[in-house]
């Protein structure tokens, strides 16, 4: 049976704790009294997955079963999580893979001859050849691969559908295959609670026109927090949206559940508790530390993107959207749902080498601000764990990298937006519409594998609900210039955080330490 | 014996100068203007760059050196000096105008300033200039008093003392003159042999800078005109020291003597022989000097701390003389005339009865910067050498060690990889040759005269003194035993060289570095951007294997890579000479690939690698021109399909074509030569003159030596991430230089490759 959450306060006997930080982790001693906050453990996963898959597409809520919504002669477009979910990627076979191919299977007996498959990146970068087949397995890539199976293509303007707009004046512009089908499928992966619902179809196939309504900074500031659908802006404005396609199209939503099985058992310290490592798990960690900082920087990235996560479902549903999410979000809780007593004045969190928009690629300063201050930081419900006015330690290199292939407006964006102001409210109305329409990127994002050039403007605004809530942002071993740049300071040490803390949260502040990945959902009471 | 007055014995004269405008001529006429009212003057002016003759005189009266006469008599009575007191006569020593009859006096000032002139130069100027003037003057009808100005120099290397009268020396001025001017025909003919054309081409081509046929044949057209120069002046600088003369001044300075001695018999003539002069001592004010004679070059270097020795013995000595002095004894010469056939001759000069040793005028002069140190910017006070006078022959043996290091250092960082450091190597690199060839340059101009132990003697130049009327005695006196040299160099000399050097340095302060301004609002502008090496960080080579590799098998791969390293060395040793052939040897590999199969392979598997080295700032460039309505323009060398993933980026791209056979194949030829060197400067002018481009107006952007004829050929070049050579080019040239490969690129090599 595996134990939940667990809040430790620190004391005499508290071993240093591991911390992640970038391409490497290390262990840091807290002082007395601070709080450290553990993810419930791994759940145990589903003994038959395909079995469950088969028992969810024909006995689904809310709706008559797959098979009963096949026919020949029908139009049938499945759209599927890009690589942004999970994190880290799954041990293959993808759970995706599992359940397209159950669902191709049914619509194949139904003789159902008009199908593509549709990775609904939104504005991330088109996934390659191979990134899609590790998602969706051999067989599906090569029968479906290039004409029928494909990324999402928000720029392509001759095959996006407007559906009209919302009570509230929104554009609802998806895609024009999606859309224009008798039933859309979506096979989702629920890693963390923003995952999921409305959002899989009416944010993931989604044009610009139709997510500048909510991926804005008014939206993020209201948006306590985007992890908690029902007190999220975000999330009520996807629904408004999801709605209106409801009313248009035929939506089939699957959703799955992983355990929090997040690293490979050669790396099972990274998921235990510390005062519980064995002599073995000590030997591996210390071997381990010593021979990825000795890497050189090409071998390190290569072994850390190379980690697959051995995740097991925990459950699958399909149906109707909002009562299948209803499900899918109670499952989400109960494997990462800690109840925390309170909010600190200083939230420390260590923050991991990957985050959704640097798989394969270079995990650049404005991503490790967006994975710190955007999905740490709302990784609450009720309120934050740090209190208005608080601080954020954040442990992370920051190094001045980019990848030019992947996030060619980022290198724009930092240099040139960030160097103006870092204030979200300022940087939009000032530089977004130039960066969403410029020629270069929207060439890149449709052909190369870029991501849009308004994308990183939206990984800002993700920051913009912690910018507005804290006092001051502090990055422990972050790359001076690459910090100053995002107006935030940096310190060599943890003990010189704290004391540049001081002047916000004064010489004995409260501290909590969210001890993740794997995820947890903190519930501050 | 006491002569009358100066001003007495000159009034109601005329007396012609020519060089009015160089160093003497200028101060001499000052003081006539200044101090002998009744007497006129009739100026040789030679009319320059547009500025006629008058205008050259009236600006000169609105110099610094006639500040007293304008504070005098006003600027009104300055404004009719002309036509009143100076008669201008516009023309030059080798074509002179007819001269008034009525002329009494001739001061023949003008001359060549260079120590080492082209042989046939000096000679003209100082020798045929001479006999020109002579010959003017005898067609006037006039019978003047000559007095010629020459030097103490022409005394040559002889040693001991020297005395005032004729040289004692019997060489054939005429036969000299000769030879020497046949000696340019002779050279010019010389430079003009196979081998030595040959030779030039040769040396042209290993230049870096030079890319292409035109600009070799232009370098070596170039360095043969240099031969020549330099053959002319060794040729008078030898014939000089041949015949016991220290260079070609000095030689053809003592053949205008003899010239004069012979054909002015039936004139007066006065030699004067002044020594070096330097800046007034009271006259018209302490411390006047017209630019840079010979030994403010010198002080200002020590004041710098760039002369750490100096080839000359403490105790040897600098004759100094400040030039009032030389115009006084000038004026007391012109007015006594001496009898037809017997020339007078003065020394006029410091070290027969002040002399100055080396030794002193070095602690003077140091002294001078420790109490008023230069201040080299942001780096504060210079530290003042300490000579420790190790003789000439140790000094020359230093700079030629410093002169070989040098040489083999720049060797060095020409062929290494670009970088910040080498380049910031070559810049540190460039200002020390700046150093060691001003220590060349005046160590061989100074050697002569530092060894030189000449002792002059002034009995003449003294009595001339001697004799001066009591009224003259203060006014035009020329007693160089009043001299305090402290009191010259450290309040008088030095101050007057340094000080107008420092203010200039205040006032420029700092010069900014260039910067790249893209201008709005101009049509037909283009901005042409070189690929390799500027938009992307990669070649032809690593291209090549890329393009090549997976189209072959697994041992046709290593055969591949094999064959690639092993031409490796030949390649680049091509490409040095001519980028051209080896582009064309890269490209002749592509025989038997297929233009379809190479184009799949860019798109699909060298986008994402291209894409990964573009330089953002390039795109962020590009942006800046598209929006300023600019027309964008890739030249490169590499083959069309590479460049397939940024053409989105352009408007017109220019890049090589493979030829193509019926079935599709690469031929491994190409379809036009490669657009490099010169041939991406002659098809931009072409293009621009077929479609109306403004090139003056428009950019080019490029890393290497190779295109600099692009860069010459627009209007705003930048130099991106550049090699040594275009650094330095671009330097000089005060070209913009950004880097976009350094600093923000990514880590390429720390990208994964997609799974």
């Amino acid at each position: 049976m595996s134990r939940p959450g667990f809040v430790l306060t620190v004391d005499e006997r508290t071993p240093p704790l591991l911390m992640h930080s970038g391409e490497s982790f290390r262990l840091q001693e807290f002082p007395l009294g601070s709080r450290v906050v553990y993810p419930p453990e791994s759940l145990p996963g589903l003994v038959d997955v395909d079995e469950a898959i088969e028992q969810a597409l024909l006995n689904p809520i809310d709706s008559e079963p797959l098979t009963a919504l096949l026919r020949p002669g029908m139009k049938l477009t499945i759209a599927f999580d890009d690589l942004s979910l999970p994190l880290p990627p799954m041990r293959k076979p993808d759970i995706r893979q599992r359940v397209i191919e159950h669902v191709l299977q049914h619509a194949a007996d139904a003789g159902v001859d008009d199908v593509e498959l549709i990775v609904a990146t939104a504005l991330h970068r088109r996934m390659t050849g191979a990134e899609i087949k590790a998602v969706v397995g051999e067989r599906v890539y090569r029968s479906f691969w290039p004409d029928h199976l494909y990324n999402f293509d928000a720029e392509d303007r001759a095959n996006l559908a407007h559906l009209g707009t919302t009570e509230q004046s929104e554009d609802v512009e998806i895609s024009k295959r999606a859309a224009e089908s008798d039933l859309l499928v979506y096979v989702n992966v629920n890693l963390v609670a923003m995952d999921g619902g409305w959002k899989s179809t009416a944010v993931g196939l989604a044009s610009y026109n139709s997510l500048r309504h909510h991926h804005n900074a008014h939206t993020m500031i209201h948006s306590r927090s985007f992890m908690d659908p029902r007190h999220s802006e975000l999330h009520s404005s996807a629904w408004r949206m999801g709605r209106i396609l409801g009313e248009h199209v035929k939506v089939f939503q699957i959703e799955t559940t992983l355990n929090n099985d997040a690293f490979p058992s050669q790396y099972g310290f990274l998921t235990k508790r510390e005062w519980e490592w064995s002599l073995r798990d000590q030997a591996t960690f210390l071997g381990a530390k010593r021979g990825i900082d000795l890497l050189p920087s090409k071998q390190r990235r290569r072994l850390f993107q190379g980690m697959e996560a051995p995740y097991a479902v925990t459950g699958i549903s399909a149906g109707a959207v909002e009562p299948v999410h209803a499900q899918t979000l109670e499952r989400v809780h109960r494997q990462q749902l800690v109840e925390v007593d309170g909010q600190a004045d200083v939230l420390v969190m260590g923050l991991p080498y990957l985050c959704p928009y640097n798989v394969n690629s270079v995990m650049n300063p404005i991503l490790a601000a967006c994975l710190g201050l955007g999905y740490f930081f709302n990784m609450y419900r009720n309120k934050p764990l740090v209190r208005e006015g608080g601080v954020i330690i954040l442990n992370h290199p920051v190094p001045w990298e980019f990848s030019t292939l992947h996030h060619p407006s980022y290198v724009d964006f930092f240099d040139e937006v960030l160097a103006e102001s870092t204030d979200p409210k300022v940087i939009g109305p000032k530089f977004e519409q130039q960066y969403a329409t410029d020629p270069w990127y929207t060439h890149l994002y449709r052909t190369s594998h870029a991501y849009h050039g308004v994308h990183p403007f939206y990984m800002w605004y993700w920051c913009a609900h912690a910018l507005d809530h804290v006092g001051q942002v502090i990055w422990v071993g972050g790359d001076r210039r690459s910090v100053a740049r995002m107006g935030m300071r940096s310190a060599s040490t943890f003990a010189d955080a704290l004391e540049l803390a001081r002047d916000t949260v004064g010489s004995s502040p409260s501290i909590t330490y969210t001890h993740n990945p794997p995820h947890l959902l903190a519930d501050v009471r | 014996m006491t002569n009358p007055p100066i001003s007495a014995a000159l009034a109601g004269r005329r007396i012609l100068v020519t060089g009015a405008t160089g160093f003497v001529g200028e101060a001499l006429l000052e003081r006539v203007l200044f101090d002998l009212p009744d007497t006129r003057v009739v100026l040789l002016v030679r009319p320059r760059g547009g500025i006629s003759a008058e205008e050259r005189v009236a600006n000169l009266l609105r110099g610094a050196a006639f500040g007293r006469l304008r504070e005098r008599d006003g600027d009104e009575a300055i404004g009719t000096l002309i036509g009143d007191r100076i008669e201008i006569l516009a023309g030059d020593l080798d074509d002179i105008p007819a001269l008034p009859a009525d002329i009494d006096v001739v001061v023949h000032c003008a001359g060549e300033v260079s120590f080492d002139p082209p042989i046939d130069e000096g000679f003209a100027t100082n020798l045929h200039g001479t006999l020109n003037l002579l010959a003017a003057i005898e067609a006037s009808g006039a019978r003047p008093h000559y007095v010629h100005v020459s030097t103490a120099y022409v005394a040559g290397r002889q040693q001991g003392h020297i005395r005032e009268g004729r040289l004692d020396h019997n060489v054939d001025w005429k036969y000299e003159a000769e030879l020497a001017s046949q000696l340019r025909d002779r050279i010019e003919l010389d430079s003009r042999t196979a081998e030595r054309l040959a030779e030039f081409s040769g040396e042209a081509e290993k230049q870096h800078d030079v890319t292409g046929a035109t600009s070799v044949s232009a370098e070596a057209e170039k360095r043969r005109a240099a031969w020549v120069a330099k053959a002319l002046v060794d040729a008078g600088r030898e014939r000089g020291r041949s015949l016991g003369w220290t260079d070609c001044y000095t030689f053809t300075k003592a053949m205008a003597e003899r010239a004069v001695e012979e054909t002015a018999g039936h004139l007066p003539v006065t030699v004067l022989r002044p020594s070096i002069i330097e800046s007034a001592l009271q006259q018209p004010f302490p411390g006047w000097i017209q630019g840079f004679k010979m030994a403010e070059p010198i002080i200002l270097a020590f004041g710098r701390g760039d002369l750490p020795e100096f080839p000359a013995i403490p105790d040897g000595v600098l004759d100094v003389i400040p030039v009032d002095l030389v115009v006084n004894a000038t004026l007391a010469a012109a007015a006594q005339t001496p009898e037809p056939g017997e020339p007078a001759y003065y020394t006029i000069c410091s070290g027969a009865r002040n002399p100055l040793r080396f030794g002193r005028l070095y602690e003077l002069v140091r002294e001078y910067f420790i109490e008023h140190p230069m201040v080299q910017r942001d780096r504060g006070e210079v530290k003042v050498p300490q000579w420790n006078w190790p003789g000439s022959a140790r000094v020359g043996q230093l700079i030629r060690i410093a002169e070989r290091a040098q040489r083999t250092a720049d060797r060095v960082v020409t062929s290494m990889p670009r970088s910040n450091r080498t380049r910031g190597w070559a810049k540190s690199l460039d200002r020390q040759k700046g150093r060691i060839e001003f220590l060349r340059r005046y160590f061989d101009l100074y050697q002569p005269y530092t060894e030189a132990e000449l002792h002059f003697t002034d009995d003449a130049t003294f009595a001339l003194h001697s004799a001066l009327h009591p009224d003259d005695a203060e006014r035009f006196g020329f007693d160089v035993t009043v001299i305090d040299w402290r009191h010259y160099l450290q309040d008088v000399h030095v101050p007057a060289v340094v000080t107008p050097m420092t203010t200039l340095q205040a006032m420029r302060g700092p010069r900014p570095e260039p910067t790249r301004t893209i201008h709005l609002d101009q049509p037909d502008v283009v901005a042409v951007f070189d690929m390799d090496g500027t938009l992307l960080s990669s070649n032809v080579v690593e291209a090549y294997l890329g393009l090549r590799l997976p189209e072959l098998g697994l041992a046709a791969k290593a055969r591949e890579v094999g064959e690639v390293a092993r031409a490796l060395p030949r390649w680049l040793a091509t490409e040095r000479r001519d980028r051209s052939a080896f582009l064309r040897m890269v490209y002749r590999r592509y025989e038997g690939a297929s233009v379809a199969e190479l184009e799949r392979i860019v798109d699909e598997q060298l986008t994402a690698s291209m894409l990964t080295r573009l330089a953002p700032a390039a795109v962020r460039a590009i942006r800046e021109h598209r929006a300023a309505g600019h027309r964008l323009v890739l030249v490169t060398g590499a083959i069309t399909p590479l460049t397939r993933p940024i053409a989105a980026l352009f408007d017109e791209i220019v890049a090589a074509e493979l030829q193509v056979d019926a079935s599709g194949r690469c031929t491994g030829l190409l379809q036009r030569p490669p657009l490099v060197g010169e041939s991406r400067a002659s098809w931009l002018r072409h293009r621009a003159n077929e479609a109306g481009w403004d090139l003056a107006a428009s950019y080019a952007y490029a890393d290497s030596a190779s295109d600099l004829p692009l860069l010459r050929a627009v209007g705003h070049p930048v130099a991106i991430d550049p090699d040594v050579v275009l650094s330095r080019v671009a330097r000089k040239e005060r070209w913009p230089v950004e880097l976009w490969h350094a600093g923000t690129a990514p880590k390429r090599e720390a990208l994964v490759a997609a799974r």
